[in-house]
Parts: C-alpha cells; structure tokens; sequence
C-alpha cells in the first residue's frame, strides 16, 4: 500500500475499524455511495447560494462519514468546505466543491476495486 | 445490555450498531435527537447512550440536557461522540449532562474500554438502589414476618379511610389476634412462637386480594384493611381468614400445631368524622367479642357500645377460670 493511496482509502485503518468484517466493509461502502449523492446535492446547493451556515453543516457532515471510512483526502476536502463555512468565506469555494467532487470520484474507483476483491 | 445509538449519519450508524452488537450489547438505532430523548426517558429504556453532538432537530447536548431532566428513572450514562476539539465545546458537552466524549472517528478499542465505564457506573448506581430499597424495606415492614408494620399500617389505615370516605366506598377494619399465642411461647419457646407467627402471616397475606393490606399491629395481633368490601361479604372475608388459619395445622421446628384466631370486624361505608383510633378501639371491641365468644371466631364491632370494659372483665373472668 503507498502513501498515496492509502490516503485515498486507508484500507488497513478500516478493516481495524471494522473488525476485520468485510461483509462490514462493502455494506458501508454502500450506505456510502447511496447518501453521499444527497449530501453532495445540498452542499452544491449551499455553495451556490451562499449559505455559510448549511455549507459548514454539509461538509461536517460528509467530513465524518469520510473518516469513518478512512478517506483522509477527501475527508479533508469535506473539511475545508466546512471550515469555510465557518468563517463565511465564499472566495474558492466553487474550487473546494470541484476538488471535493475529484477526490470522491477517485475514492468511489478505489472502493469498487476493495469491493470486487472483498466480495466472493 | 440495552444501548441506544443516535446518529444521523447513517454509515455511523450501521458502524456504531455493528461494533456493539458484536460486543453482546442490544442495541436501538435512531437518527434524530427526539426520538433518542424519546427512547431514554422510557421506563425500560436504554441505561447506555451513544449521542452524535450534531443531529436535526434535537443536537446531542440537548438529549443530555431533556434526559436529566427526567427524575423518575435509572441513571442513563451518556457519551458524546463529536469531531469537535475544542476544550469549550467538550465544557459545554460536560456540562449538558454527557458523562464522557469520544472524538471521531473513534477507536473501536477506546470505545468498548469507555462503554465498560459507563457499565461499572451503572453497575454501581444499581447496588446503591438496591441497598437503599433494601433500607426502606426494613424501614416499612416487620423484620419477622415481612408484612407491613406498625406505623405504616396505621398510615394506610388512615389513608384508606379518607378515601373511604371521600368516595363514599365501603371497607372493613379486621383487628385479628392468635389465640393463646402466649402458651405457645411458653410451652415450645420463641423460637417456634416465631416460626408461627411467619405462617401466620403468610397465610394472612394469601387469603387477601392484592390491593387489601395486611400489617403487623402488635405481638400476635395483626390488622387488615379490606378496601372496596361491601357489607355483605365483609363477614365471609373475615371468616376465610379465619379459616385460613384454623383448618391447616401451623408446621414448626417441634411438629405441627394447632392454631385459631380471633377477629374483630368494624365495618361501614360512613365513618362519619372518628379518627383512626377511635375506629380501631371500636374494631377492639369487636375482637374483645370474639373474645369472649369463645376465641376462633368473627364478630362484628359496635360502635355504639360503651361495653368494652364489660367484655374484657368477661374475658378475663373467662380466662381466669379455664
């Protein structure tokens, strides 16, 4: 496993998390992959308009199910939209959605190839 | 053990209620911070509580807080799981109520070593309830027999009666005594008076319906409260008890023997305004009736009659000659 990669998905982080389940594994990818188009639909929607106060709920919120899952670099995209959320800071943000929306897409690749490894 | 999860991430969640049930506890998923307040102020609710600080509707310190709010439950021990770092919010979530925090993403180690916390304080909140029921117990009733005692049958007498008398519903007053009790202490000893005395009260409480009261007014005198009884069978319940008593042989340490008792009955469904000693002296004079009848037997009270004195020298008088 090299630095990159386990940063995108820290595989070794999540099977300790999961007590080495990973029937456990695949269904929270799944959990995952089915409420993170929501999430993501609201937090766009906050970014679009504005909303510093659901931008800052959103990208808690999809901070913490990225950890859970030991997504770091995408969990620290969540995290950024978050913090500016926070401090009601709009310039970039657009970017900071892009560059969420980037590290999820490659997170989703690095889960189905976990997926189809894992599941007999 | 029963553990309540409030998460409204869902993949939190299923993680949370995964790692606990592989654990052994039974666990109880919800979303929102309503329906977690909801679950832990039940009766049979949850004692242990895993709490997302940010939910919809109600956040995780405001669960603490409704939680706390409740007095009339077990101790529910609370942890907060929060991203959040900072030394106030962990104050703030403290100070809500929560008993602990973890910080997200936990680790599964740490979180099954805080969750035996939270067992051990439950464990321990369980013993002092117990011993501090155990205390009223013995504050409330006979050491011997384990019925009501003297003070606090004379507290449901008084209670009974009022409402007797609010609601205009009949009840009786039993004033019952063993017979020759004394020779039974003299002639086996205390210790099979004792034995006597518990299967007295035994079958006292087994002749009874569960909202009468039975207590134990004296030495070998006992009192019970028959609420709703109407006149009519008033006498039939003081004659089962009686018989209760009577038709089955009194099993003690030295063989089985023979025990009666008598019953003064005082019923009415108007007690007009006599206090509870004036009600009982009348019951006495029912008892003293039965008594002087013969021992083994009911009688009713009268409470018109000034004759009590008349019918304690009549018992004396009878006792002195046999």
């Amino acid at each position: 496993v090299t630095v990159a990669t386990s940063s995108i998905l820290n595989i070794e982080e999540l099977l300790t998390r999961v007590d080495d389940d990973r029937e456990l594994l695949v269904e929270l990818f799944l959990i995952f992959k089915s409420v993170f188009p929501g999430n993501f639909q609201r937090l766009s929607d906050a970014v679009r308009l504005e909303e510093a106060k659901n931008i800052q709920i959103e990208g808690h919120t999809l901070k913490g199910m990225l950890l859970n899952l030991a997504a770091h670099r995408a969990a620290a995209a969540a995290g950024e939209l978050e913090q500016r959320g926070r401090d009601s800071q709009f310039s970039g943000l657009k970017e900071a959605l892009a560059e969420l929306q980037s590290e999820v897409d490659i997170l989703l690749s690095a889960m189905d190839e976990r997926t189809s490894e894992f599941t007999p | 053990l029963k553990i309540l999860i409030a998460d409204d991430d869902p993949l939190s969640r299923r993680l949370l209620e995964k790692t606990l049930q592989r654990s052994g506890y039974e666990v109880t998923a919800v979303e929102n911070g309503t329906a977690a307040a909801e679950q832990l102020c039940k009766k049979d609710g949850p004692r242990l509580a895993l709490l997302d600080w940010e939910m919809p509707e109600l956040d995780g310190p405001s669960v603490c807080r409704a939680v706390r709010k409740e007095k009339d439950q077990g101790y529910v021990y609370m942890i907060l799981l929060t991203s959040k770092g900072l030394k106030t919010d962990v104050v703030a979530g403290l100070s809500a109520g929560a008993d602990d925090y973890l910080t997200k993403p936990f680790d599964t180690e740490e979180l099954k070593a805080r969750l035996r916390t939270g067992q051990r304080i439950l464990h321990l909140e369980g013993r002092l309830v117990e011993a501090r029921e155990d205390m009223r117990f013995k504050a409330t009733h006979d050491a011997l027999t384990s019925l009501f005692n003297r003070g606090v049958i004379m507290d449901l007498l008084g209670r009974e009666v009022s409402r007797s008398r609010r609601e205009h519903v009949p009840m009786a007053i039993l004033l019952c005594d063993l017979d020759h009790f004394k020779s039974v202490n003299d002639t086996h000893g205390h210790l099979v008076g004792d034995e006597v005395l518990r299967e007295i009260a035994k079958r006292l409480l087994l002749s009874v319906r569960s909202y009468d009261y039975v207590g134990r007014f004296g030495g070998e005198e006992f009192l019970v409260i028959l609420n709703n009884c109407p006149a009519a069978s008033a006498a039939g319940r003081a004659e089962e008890i009686r018989m209760a008593i009577c038709t089955t042989l009194v099993e003690t340490g030295i063989g089985p023997l023979p025990i009666s008792i008598s019953i003064g009955v005082h019923h009415t469904d108007n007690w007009g305004s006599r206090s509870v000693e004036e009600l009982l002296h009348e019951a006495d004079s029912g008892l003293y009736a039965a008594k002087a009848a013969g021992r083994n037997c009911v009688k009713f009270a009268n409470p018109n009659s000034s004759l009590r004195s008349e019918l304690v020298q009549h018992v004396e008088t009878a006792e002195t000659l046999s």
